[in-house]
């Protein structure tokens, strides 16, 4: 590589850097702007915006319910999709491609088309709008992520652990949870932070099924509607920092866990 | 006669098909308890579906499998008392060593205190007191090799079973960790079914080995057995190497058969079966069975040759012999002691054996 093109190289990544950038340093410095409305110039700084929301019962009940909704999908999506992956990964049978791809349709299919088929659903149902719908939706959406996680990892498990296991006593249940479930820990760490992330950030499927109770990002929806203002900022850089510990978190013990296994 | 008191396990006419192909064929043979059983063969002869039978990982097609009176054909690995060493060895890797070897143990519901004390006994064994604590990836192949025969034993089996556990070894720890299997074996007495397509694996550790070709049994025996006596040329070629000896039968003289082959008349023996005058036979007479003379030895009927070929090997010089004046096949391979190699003249030498070792192959 020539001087020029490495120069050039560093140019375009330095303003790709920016260009990713900005907006939440803009978006994390307004959120301590001492005035009620967003933009330049700032004249003072303040940390009332933060103790507005952690004191408002509004955002804090946003924030719980939201919370409860991500809890409960991550745990319904790691049993579905664990399900879904143990089934299919080991067994051979006819159209076990139409199954996987049925199985993977809903991580594909557009966002809004899917919230509107879903609010059809649970009126066909007869599910009431709210929590229960919203979970239904998110799970939904999360099954396939954690099947092909999943099922990429069970892939690696050589078929010889689970015999050793039977070999020594176990039954398929016991091989399975001491054998196998340990084995695909590292999966199920980053498939359930995942749908955590997924389900905390969705809006389109929140909007749709929710009732009264609003979401964070239904909430900030709303606040927005009434104009901008640093309490959003605020409410959104608490978002981003707890997102991003988690990612961060769960990236770091796969990675630690992986190298223990890969023997 | 009949071995039943000794008996352990009786693989009782058992076929095994995959879809329509057999990889094992009518198998009946009887394994007595303590007995280092080897099955050898190329891959694909059937000896690790064989294992893998006797282990309850696959459920043979037809026949049955007697484990110490009982017949366990259908029952699931979990629910015989059989264990086996993997090929990869299937360490748990989320588990210590003290785990791996304790999980057999907890399965059977022993107390904490047995577990410990069988745990720590077969460390103590295998030479891996201070190794309960870490995790497979921190171990050599050697000793992970240890760890899986330790786990397979901590459940006191009544059968273990390896397959191919040292392919994995490089070639200068596969021989020390021979030495020490057969040792293990007999310290405690068990019965080890072996599988391996290494023949000197199989000869070095084995009481007794079947070598098995294309689903069946091509030869049961000791390894003297199957070195010396080899009854098929599977078996005179798949262990070490021979000459394979082509002739027509002229009879009998003295207990032994006189064969012509290409001119010369050359004595052998047929180790159980009569082989009829004027037969086409073929027969296996090993090149260190080979006994070369610089001069004619008295009172033998050695036959002269003449070296046309030598390698050089160190500790002995491997010879191609042109044996008799007629015949373009009649070449034998031998070997010269050093001393011998030097005393040989223009290539000229006399070449004879102990009949019982030129071994007339069945069919």
């Amino acid at each position: 590589m020539s001087r020029n093109t490495r120069i050039l190289m560093s140019v375009i990544y330095w303003a790709f850097v920016v260009y990713l950038f900005v907006p939440l340093v803009l978006m994390v410095t307004m959120g301590f702007k001492d005035s009620k409305f967003i933009g330049f110039p700032i004249r003072g700084w303040t940390l009332d915006w933060y103790s507005e929301i952690f004191r408002s019962a509004e955002v804090l009940g946003a924030f719980g319910y939201t919370m409860a909704i991500a809890l409960s999908t991550t745990f319904l999506s790691l049993v579905i999709g664990t399900w879904i992956a143990a089934f299919l990964g080991p067994h051979k049978f006819r159209g076990k491609l139409l199954v996987f791809a049925l199985a993977c349709m809903p991580a594909v299919i557009p966002g809004i088309i899917s919230a509107i088929s879903l609010r059809i659903y649970i009126q066909f149902l007869q599910i009431d709008t709210g929590m229960a719908a919203i979970i239904l939706g998110h799970t939904i959406h999360n099954v396939p992520f954690v099947a092909l996680v999943v099922m990429a990892r069970l892939a690696t498990l050589p078929k010889s652990h689970i015999e050793a296991a039977r070999d020594l006593g176990a039954d398929q249940l016991v091989a399975f949870s001491r054998v196998t479930l340990p084995y695909l820990k590292p999966a199920l760490i980053g498939a359930g932070v995942f749908c955590m992330l997924l389900s905390f950030d969705d809006f389109v499927r929140s909007f749709f099924l929710g009732s009264y109770q609003p979401t964070l990002p239904v909430l900030i929806f709303a606040k927005l509607r009434s104009g901008m203002s640093p309490e959003i900022n605020a409410i959104s850089t608490v978002v981003l920092v707890i997102t991003a510990i988690l990612g961060i978190w769960a990236e770091r013990s796969m990675r630690r866990m992986n190298k223990g296994t890969s023997v | 006669m009949s071995h039943d008191a000794q008996t352990i396990v009786h693989i009782e006419n058992m076929t095994k098909r995959f879809g329509n192909v057999a990889a094992v064929d009518g198998l009946d043979l009887k394994i007595r308890a303590g007995e280092f059983v080897t099955f050898l063969g190329p891959s694909g002869c059937g000896k690790t579906t064989t294992l893998r039978v006797l282990g309850g990982f696959e459920i043979p097609t037809e026949g049955r499998i007697i484990l110490d009176g009982a017949d366990v054909t259908r029952l699931p690995p979990n629910r015989r008392n059989v264990n086996m060493v993997f090929q990869d060895y299937a360490l748990f890797p989320h588990m210590t060593v003290g785990q791996n070897i304790a999980f057999g143990l907890e399965l059977k519901g022993k107390t904490k205190a047995e577990i410990d004390a069988r745990t720590r006994e077969l460390l103590e064994f295998l030479q891996l007191g201070g190794f309960r604590d870490r995790t497979p990836d921190q171990l050599s192949g050697g000793q992970r090799q240890r760890v899986a025969l330790a786990r397979a034993l901590a459940p006191d089996p009544k059968l273990l079973l390896l397959d191919e556990p040292l392919g994995a070894l490089d070639a200068k720890l596969r021989g020390q960790v021979q030495v020490e299997l057969k040792d293990i074996q007999k310290r405690t007495g068990k019965t080890f079914v072996f599988v391996t397509h290494d023949q000197e694996e199989a000869l070095t550790m084995s009481d007794r080995i079947i070598v098995m070709n294309g689903g069946k049994v091509e030869q049961d025996g000791t390894p003297e057995d199957l070195y010396f006596r080899p009854q098929s040329r599977f078996v005179a070629e798949f262990i070490g190497e021979t000459n394979l000896i082509s002739g027509t039968v002229r009879g009998m003289e003295n207990g032994s058969v006189l064969i012509n082959w290409n001119g010369v008349d050359i004595h052998g023996a047929a180790h159980g079966h009569r082989p009829t005058e004027g037969s086409k036979v073929t027969a296996s007479l090993r090149l260190e069975n080979v006994l070369c003379h610089p001069q004619k030895p008295a009172n033998s009927n050695a036959i002269e040759g003449r070296v046309v070929n030598r390698l050089f090997k160190g500790s002995r010089t491997s010879v191609d012999i042109r044996v008799g004046d007629t015949g373009e096949g009649a070449l034998l391979k031998a070997y010269l002691d050093p001393g011998d190699a030097s005393r040989i003249r223009d290539d000229r030498l006399w070449v004879n054996w102990d009949v019982s070792h030129l071994s007339i192959l069945q069919a």
